[in-house]
């Protein structure tokens, strides 16, 4: 019995198309599919052509070097929220409130990017260290009410975004402004300081270094799952709770360690949003950056690789649907709604309908012989 | 100051407000209540009530009668409800994904919807989107605080604490609510015992969708004949809550809809104390969060991550 499940094939594994692979390929094609075919469905009802709101939506994602820029800086925050959300659901922590911490750390940027003087380089890293630690503390309160409670992140975490965000807008709208005078209507601290702001890569667009930080964060969250001991435990924590216990594993230390880590990056999204993207903290500026994390995790199935480039899909989707919107009567909504279906598309269990498949044909053939047998018999 | 605060908040007219906002959250979460007790990890009431919302609003729009709007937005969460469904238990998807897709696509459907039949964004009043009609009951003029309280409401205020109490006994007193707790605790045991677990899984989804739309028809169509972007504004999430903290319970959800009522009608009567109204609009969701620890702290276990999460 187990020496049949012993690979004896050295070439086995290192086939290009295995199964997994497979079923990844058609995973991601017949989403991709199903996607083109609904979002042509859904622009043809507003009574647009879908080839030429395609093309308008390459055109504003890569058709120059402006255009690039723009997409490199909305993946930014894409890849920051992306391994927040893969660090925390690896280890099977269910941080919902990315959105949040989000705010908080954005926040947190904006008013030590504008209050503090401080030279140059120190200035932009200590505004992203605060944010990323505000992230930290933000997600402290779920994470200790689950180690303390036992009551689950879901909720809390949930709750903490409504919190944050409101908790923003009251520090801005009634300390900051009347504090400084200011005779503004809308809910945003001034711009920050120049020695706080991240240097753009690409001029005329708001694409910063920030993109190179959210890089080299998710190379360094890749190392760490595949090189060190500290990233399998971290995974085992997710994957197996009771077995990282029994091997020893600090829990607890570990369970708030992921806390953390998640909680920075989203806090450090919010850093870089502010220091070099908008240069300052204006009120509900994430149009769900946070949620698409989440979203974007699922998507390239908690890797960190695939993430950078699922970013940069959302990115340039974003961007050209910013150029399309302005080219046509289409609302840019409609590719956030194509968005939304392109994850349900990907999240369908394609490995599950292979086997069902498979199992069908199997027993139909087994029918058959069975049949066969009888009807000589 | 401080008293009169406290005077307001426990007059008449926070208990009538927060009567008439809890029905929202009664509805929704009594429907929530069934699909919950069959553990199936959903999240996206959001999504439901705020395409009931929209459909509620529209059906209104084009017919003029309320009724046809309650039911279009019935309609849109049985079939919002049949593709989760598909999707869940059919496909093996991740019920908590396909929970944060629906949540942030209906924001961007009913956005979109919105901008194809109306024209634009933000918010559209028209009379057009008929309301229905408040009930007045002669009686009870007679003494002015029930007056406050249970006068000038609408029907689906009343038919909330009705479904209520038909949620209660449907889960506690019948057969279907006997079976349907079974599946809940082990869908495993309740196979073997002949019950097509699928089926009750199904069918307590479509009650959820139905409820759901039913719950979310209710803030277009109750006097201000309006729909705006993010309507139902975390009313969804707060039914979440009451399911999850109330552990699928019909009556101590419903208590526990009403409580986050009542912080959401204190935010609307302390506004005009000149009070943040950032710090007030979060009372609903603090009052997640001390209802938790409550919870919590009375079961307190010790330090530790591997116990059952409440």
């Amino acid at each position: 019995m187990i020496a049949k499940n012993i690979n004896l094939d050295p070439f086995k594994n290192t086939k290009l198309f295995t199964f997994e692979r497979k079923v990844g390929v058609v995973r991601y094609v017949a989403s991709f599919l199903g996607v083109l075919l609904l979002g042509a469905v859904i622009v043809a009802a507003q009574g647009e052509d879908p080839l030429n709101a395609a093309l308008l939506i390459l055109d504003g994602a890569f058709g120059g070097k402006i255009q690039f820029g723009n997409t490199l800086r909305w993946a930014t925050p894409c890849l920051f929220n992306g391994v927040a959300a893969i660090i925390a659901f690896r280890s099977g922590v269910n941080n919902l409130g990315i959105e949040g911490q989000m705010y908080i750390g954005a926040f947190t940027a904006g008013v030590i990017g504008y209050f503090c003087n401080l030279p140059p380089l120190v200035h932009v890293i200590v505004c992203l260290v605060c944010a990323g630690l505000a992230g930290v503390v933000w997600v402290a309160i779920p994470a200790l009410m689950r180690l303390f409670f036992q009551i689950n992140e879901y909720v809390t975490t949930m709750m903490m975004n409504f919190i944050a965000t409101l908790l923003c807008d009251y520090f801005v709208i009634w300390k900051i402004i009347p504090a400084l005078g200011l005779t503004t209507t809308s809910a945003r601290t001034p711009t920050i300081q120049n020695t706080a702001m991240l240097s753009t890569i690409v001029q005329g667009t708001t694409a910063s270094t920030g993109f190179f930080l959210a890089l080299a964060i998710v190379l360094l969250v890749f190392a760490l799952y595949r090189y060190t001991i500290v990233g399998y435990e971290l995974k085992q924590v997710g994957e197996n709770l009771r077995f990282a216990q029994v091997g020893g594993v600090n829990v607890k230390q570990t369970f708030l360690a992921i806390f953390a880590l998640s909680g920075f990056c989203a806090g450090l999204c919010g850093g870089v949003e502010v220091c070099g993207g908008y240069h300052k903290y204006v009120s509900n500026f994430s149009t769900l950056m946070g949620w698409e994390g989440i979203m974007i995790a699922n998507i390239c199935n908690l890797n960190p690789i695939a993430l950078i480039f699922v970013s940069l899909i959302w990115g340039a989707l974003k961007t050209g649907a910013m150029a399309m919107e302005r080219a046509t009567s289409l609302n840019r909504l409609t590719v956030n709604l194509l968005q939304m279906i392109f994850v349900l598309c990907v999240s369908i269990d394609y490995e599950g309908i292979f086997r069902y498949f498979e199992d069908r044909k199997r027993k139909r053939a087994e029918l058959a012989a069975l049949n066969g047998r009888g009807g000589e018999g | 100051m401080f008293w009169d605060v406290l005077k307001t908040s426990v007059s008449a007219i926070t208990f009538a407000s927060a009567l008439r906002l809890s029905c929202p959250l009664v509805i929704g979460s009594m429907g929530g209540c069934f699909n919950e007790k069959t553990s199936t990890g959903n999240l996206a009431y959001e999504c439901f009530m705020l395409t009931g919302c929209f459909f509620a609003a529209f059906g209104s729009f084009i017919s003029g009668s309320p009724l046809v709007g309650s039911l279009i937005a019935i309609l849109s969460g049985l079939a919002l409800g049949g593709i989760y469904g598909l999707l869940v238990y059919h496909l093996n998807c991740n019920a908590m994904i396909v929970s944060v897709a629906y949540n942030n696509g209906a924001w961007a459907m009913t956005t979109l919807l919105m901008v194809i039949t109306w024209g634009v964004r933000g918010n559209y009043t028209d009379p057009a989107i008929v309301s229905y009609k408040t009930i007045n009951l002669e009686f009870l003029k007679q003494f002015p605080v029930l007056d406050t309280l249970f006068n000038n409401a609408i029907a689906m205020v009343y038919l909330s604490y009705v479904i209520a109490v038909i949620a209660m006994i449907v889960m506690y007193k019948t057969p279907f609510g006997l079976r349907l707790r079974g599946v809940g605790m082990n869908p495993t045991a309740a196979q073997s015992a002949g019950i097509n677990v699928r089926k009750y899984r199904w069918l307590c989804l479509l009650i959820m969708g139905s409820m759901m739309g039913l719950a979310g028809s209710y803030l277009p169509l109750s006097g201000s004949s309006m729909f705006t972007e993010k309507m139902t504004d975390g009313r969804g999430f707060l039914c979440l809550t009451a399911i999850l903290v109330g552990k699928a319970d019909p009556f101590r959800t419903m208590l526990l809809a009403m409580l986050f009522a009542y912080s959401t009608a204190l935010t609307l009567v302390l506004s005009s104390y000149g009070l943040p109204s950032q710090i007030l609009t979060m009372l609903p969701y603090l009052m997640v969060l001390i209802v938790l620890l409550v919870v919590g702290v009375k079961k307190y276990k010790g330090i530790d991550i591997s116990n059952e999460v409440i």
